[in-house]
């Protein structure tokens, strides 16, 4: 389809672009770990996302764009970050671990001292978990994605994001709830 | 049954299933199923009722402020567009600061003009274009829809559940129209549900937009066909409707005022 050019084009990247800015500003911020390399991050990511513009062919936009800013975060920390970035190896056995994700009969902590959490402590706890972990628990509970977005994303199975969350949220439960 | 009317009996899959619960992502009759089970286990009960408190602390959570700078920045790259698709980065150094200072004050207001007249909502043009994309994205895709199913019953509270919204879903298999699912696309920033017929080997995605009190009101059903689909768009008192297929144009009518004539009679 030879129909969106000049100022078509032009509408289209600031309506596929603009709305999901601090979607993409929350992503960066969690993957590279400080909210100032997120803005360069998000910036280089609206760079290749505008070049990119003709391979988006409609669909969640957000889930277009955070697919960018994930690419670039990785290539900013292999880059400037070598160390904090998890091997393969790792993945596996991360993902192992998770098929148990118990958290024991009745001495769960209660509902109600995770509902009260402030934002500085959930914040701390998001920032402890494991890298991959952390990625999915980010892409579902603050962008907001379908777990079929995880995993076309990550290119990894469906039931992988669904362990990987769950394994997430355990170990955000269990040290909210263990703070009293 | 010793499925359970269908649930797993592993108590780890049931784990991940009262996530899944939790995110939305189960259909109508699974949801239904596990609450069920939910009410009568207590360990379960406890561990929904942990990721509901989780889920809400996480949404408390402030998102982040895109500053102005930043929003300035990604304007002015959708105002290059008219020039090349050569990176800006390249235009730095070869250019006198005050023709380049010029250059970005004027993309930043040719810009801003832009976005402003694609988020106006009266643009129906544009509208029309992102639903074609995403209806000839949809036919790409390995599956057309996200919730499969017949039932009108299913799909209504899977649209309800993820866009608050339920339009009209009628059953027109007899007519010769069936129903294939549905799913949710995002049209300029709005989630808005989309529903799927098909008609002998071709599929037709129905949009149907909540009416806002500016949109301008169409009860006759206008031809908007452009580049190989059919599109018609029509308004009723709750829905604006847009039915687009690359099947030939009057089998497309004749599945609207069918739609219509359902949907009226309630």
């Amino acid at each position: 389809m030879a129909v969106l050019s000049g100022k078509a084009s032009t509408g289209r990247f600031g309506e596929v672009v603009q709305p999901h800015l601090s979607d993409a500003l929350a992503l960066a911020r969690w993957l590279t770990g400080n909210a100032a390399d997120a803005e360069d991050v998000v910036q280089e990511a609206c760079l290749k996302a505008h070049a990119g513009i003709a391979t988006y062919a409609g669909g969640n936009a957000r889930a277009w764009l955070l697919t960018i800013v994930r690419n670039v975060s990785y290539t900013w920390l292999a880059r400037n970050r070598p160390r904090n970035l998890v091997s393969v190896g790792d993945l596996a056995d991360l993902d192992e671990l998770a098929a148990v994700p118990e958290l024991g009969e009745a001495g769960g902590p209660e509902a109600a001292l995770i509902a009260k959490a402030d934002a500085a402590a959930l914040e701390a706890a998001i920032a402890a978990l494991p890298h991959a972990y952390r990625e999915v628990l980010v892409l579902r509970d603050i962008n907001d994605l379908s777990y079929r977005e995880i995993s076309i994303m990550l290119s990894v199975p469906l039931g992988t994001v669904m362990s990987r969350l769950s394994r997430a949220r355990g170990l955000l439960i269990s040290k909210l709830g263990g703070q009293q | 049954m010793s499925e359970h009317e269908g649930l797993p009996t592993d108590p780890a899959d049931n784990h991940l299933l009262i996530h899944a619960l939790v995110d939305g992502e189960l259909d109508a009759a699974t949801s239904l199923t596990l609450e069920r089970r939910i009410a009568d286990d207590r360990t379960l009960a406890a561990e929904h009722e942990r990721l509901a408190a989780l889920r809400a602390a996480l949404g408390r959570l402030p998102k982040p402020d895109v500053s102005e700078a930043l929003r300035v920045r990604v304007a002015a790259l959708g105002a290059h567009d008219e020039t090349t698709a050569r990176p800006i980065v390249h235009r730095f150094g070869s250019f006198d600061w005050r023709a380049m200072a010029a250059s970005i004050l004027v993309t930043a207001v040719l810009a801003s003009g832009a976005t402003h007249w694609a988020m106006r909502g009266s643009t129906p043009d544009n509208f029309a274009a992102a639903i074609a994309s995403s209806h000839r994205r949809s036919l790409l895709a390995a599956s057309p829809v996200d919730i499969i199913s017949s039932d009108r019953h299913t799909v209504k509270p899977w649209l309800d559940a993820r866009v608050g919204l339920s339009p009209p879903a009628p059953d027109l298999a007899k007519d010769g129209f069936s129903l294939l699912g549905g799913r949710v696309e995002v049209i300029g920033d709005r989630p808005v549900p989309a529903l799927v017929y098909r008609h002998r080997e071709h599929l037709i995605t129905l949009v149907a937009a909540p009416q806002e009190s500016d949109t301008a009101q169409s009860p006759a059903a206008t031809n908007l066909s452009a580049g190989g689909f059919s599109l018609v768009h029509w308004t009723d008192g709750a829905f604006s409707y847009w039915a687009i297929s690359d099947t030939e144009r009057a089998a497309l009518d004749d599945f609207v005022s069918r739609f219509r004539a359902v949907v009226a009679a309630g």
